[in-house]
């Protein structure tokens, strides 16, 4: 790497690569410890630090570009962090620790993040053009096609203008799950009837369970909208100047379709490693140990890139939610400025509103005490209200949960989650409504109450 | 650092804290105008009762706090200089993160127009907060010190609470 016209700079400490979640509250932590050393961000992204979830606010009309960033614009100068926009990285050579810019920069490294996210899943579908050519949907997604993905703030400024500049009145996403309704929520604020195809019997069925899907998709069809359930697109049929127009699911059915988004799922973007000859060990996802460090010296991983510990499951897994993102950099920076903390794991949650119905799912929410003996689930339901709350207990201890209509007060459960608290005496009003503070065995109920407070 | 101690034995579940703290967070400021002409003010403490037994619980306003980590907008802050956590309601997208993973379950929804998490803001144009300032019995009390490791002034009931220096759910960080 010391080619002529590569400009080298060697006095670089820590170097952050990607600008989201993780990256940004690793900097921040390292800057709280150490106040003198130069802290790098890289990101590939042309913007600062939007906030990812908020995308589909922005699709909506929710919310204001300029009020999509998660910090102010102050952020960076405030904490001495050179951000450098629109810059990827090519490699990393752990050895030398120093990592090579497609700006042709070589940069040296101390400490380094890998906190780059996760890339959009895409199907293997053929898409076939007016003259029967066949191409890959991998390659076929672009700004005009009328084929999308929505996980970048491009994405949904593309998509945006897409919508306007075509009038669109109706759209499909392929993906049921929290991407994908995540996605028909803005679309159906914004009046686009959908047709939203789910690969299994029913939407959101990773997280949440039947009741819940069904409470979603009462809602999801009062607007005219249709899901279709145990069903995938097969191929997808392009016109003259090469724009979505058609697609057969796998039953043979054709449907019309101008705008399609691909929100089927995200996977952790393990490619910035692929040249590192090994040392940066990855499976689905980033290996770490308890201290973010990746299995190479001096390299460190946290976000959606990386695979965590999960505490309910025990295993290693690709849990993918902005608070983890967060707890795990400010983790890393803390371990990369010298300061030993461990990270214990969390858990799956996720809190979404369909067209006025906000639900929560967190843990293992889906499993049910008819099916698996050492379950017990409690649950609240009342239909005209679209209320549903279901508290899933495993060994008297809460594991998993679904609150749909009536969140309130939802993350006294995550505390019981995470504290694992035994529940015993109270499981007969846990999955009630008024169900609160009080209510909880004594000794964490005085420790939340006249206690100094509770780390989560 | 700022800080309100609750002292359940004190509290006889008065709810005037509540109400106080209705009327704080109102336009008009008035009590009569506040419950006769405005609709559904928000109560950000909140009196939890059975039985005898009672307490008012609002924002801990936590050290570590858990809703700022998960607010996917910015919109909930901490202070470093007071400590006060807050949540900024025009930043605020109402995706209800912080509600998620709020322990103390003391966040709430406000689906009126703004369309924003409601909690806590201390009554930071208030020498002492309107729940303390007027609870009858003192089973609400305040601290404002610079020390932030130190509540042993203000706090000494140790003792009779054993949830409250108990390493029990502190099981996360080795910090």
């Amino acid at each position: 790497m010391k080619n002529v016209g590569i400009s080298c700079s060697r006095n670089s400490d820590y170097v952050i690569i990607g600008n989201s979640a993780a990256g940004v509250a690793a900097a921040e932590s390292i800057r709280k410890i150490d106040k003198k050393s130069k802290i790098i961000i890289l990101t590939a992204e042309k913007y600062s630090n939007y906030s990812k979830p908020l995308i589909t606010y922005f699709l909506s009309g929710k919310l204001d570009l300029e009020k999509i960033y998660f910090k102010d614009s102050g952020f960076y100068e405030k904490n001495d962090i050179d951000l450098r926009l629109d810059t990827r990285v090519l490699s990393i050579d752990p050895s030398g620790r120093t990592l090579v810019t497609d700006k042709n920069e070589v940069i040296a490294y101390y400490k380094l993040l890998i906190a780059g996210g996760g890339k959009p899943v895409i199907p293997e579908i053929k898409v076939i053009d007016c003259n029967g050519n066949t191409e890959a949907l991998k390659n076929t997604i672009c700004e005009t096609g009328g084929i999308f993905t929505l996980t970048t703030l491009d994405d949904a400024i593309n998509l945006k203008k897409y919508i306007d500049g075509n009038k669109i009145k109706e759209a499909s996403i392929l993906g049921g799950g929290l991407i994908g309704l995540k996605a028909a929520e803005a679309f159906l604020e914004l009046g686009i009837k959908l047709n939203i195809i789910e690969f299994s019997g029913r939407v959101l069925s990773a997280s949440f369970d039947k009741t819940a899907s069904e409470i979603i998709t009462s809602r999801i069809e009062e607007t005219g909208s249709s899901i279709l359930t145990n069903s995938t697109i097969d191929e997808i049929y392009t016109d003259e100047s090469g724009r979505l127009f058609k697609y057969r699911l796998k039953n043979g059915k054709q449907l019309s379709c101008n705008l399609l988004v691909v929100a089927v799922g995200v996977f952790p973007d393990v490619s910035i490693i692929e040249g590192c000859a090994g040392k940066v060990k990855a499976d689905k996802g980033i290996v770490v140990d308890q201290f973010m460090k990746t299995t190479a010296d001096n390299i460190y991983a946290a976000g959606d890139v990386i695979k965590s510990f999960d505490m309910l499951t025990g295993e290693n897994r690709s849990i993918a939610i902005w608070p983890l993102a967060v707890r795990q950099g400010v983790i890393a920076g803390k371990n990369m400025a010298g300061i030993p903390v461990s990270y214990s794991g969390g858990f799956f949650m996720n809190s979404v509103e369909i067209l006025g119905i906000p639900v929560i799912s967190m843990g293992l929410s889906n499993a049910d005490g008819n099916e698996i003996e050492e379950i017990e689930t409690f649950k609240v339901y009342n239909l005209q209200k679209r209320i549903y709350r279901k508290i899933v207990i495993r060994n008297n201890k809460v594991i998993g949960a679904i609150l749909a209509g009536a969140i309130e007060r939802a993350g006294i459960y995550v505390g019981l989650i995470s504290n694992k608290i035994d529940i015993s005496d109270i499981k007969d009003n846990i999955a009630k409504e008024d169900f609160g503070i009080i209510q909880l065995p004594e000794g964490y109920r005085k420790h939340l109450v006249v206690g100094d407070g509770i780390e989560v | 650092m700022k800080k309100i101690y609750i002292k359940e034995e004190y509290c006889i579940g008065c709810r005037l804290c509540e109400i106080y703290c209705q009327v704080k967070h109102s336009k008009s400021k008035k009590i009569l105008k506040a419950f006769r002409e405005e609709q559904d003010i928000i109560s950000r403490v909140l009196v939890e009762e059975i039985g005898h037994n009672s307490f008012a619980i609002q924002c801990r306003h936590c050290v570590d706090a858990p809703c700022v980590d998960a607010c996917i907008s910015g919109a909930m802050t901490k202070n470093e200089n007071t400590g006060v956590v807050n949540c900024d309601e025009n930043k605020c997208v109402g995706c209800w993160s912080c509600i998620m993973v709020c322990p103390y379950g003391v966040i709430k929804r406000d689906i009126s127009a703004k369309r924003a998490a409601s909690k806590c803001d201390f009554c930071e144009d208030e020498k002492i907060p309107v729940c303390v300032k007027n609870c009858p019995n003192e089973a609400l009390k305040f601290s404002d010190t610079d020390d932030s490791d130190s509540n042993a002034e203000n706090y000494t009931d140790a003792d009779n609470n054993p949830g409250a220096d108990s390493d029990n759910y502190n099981e996360v960080d080795a910090e």
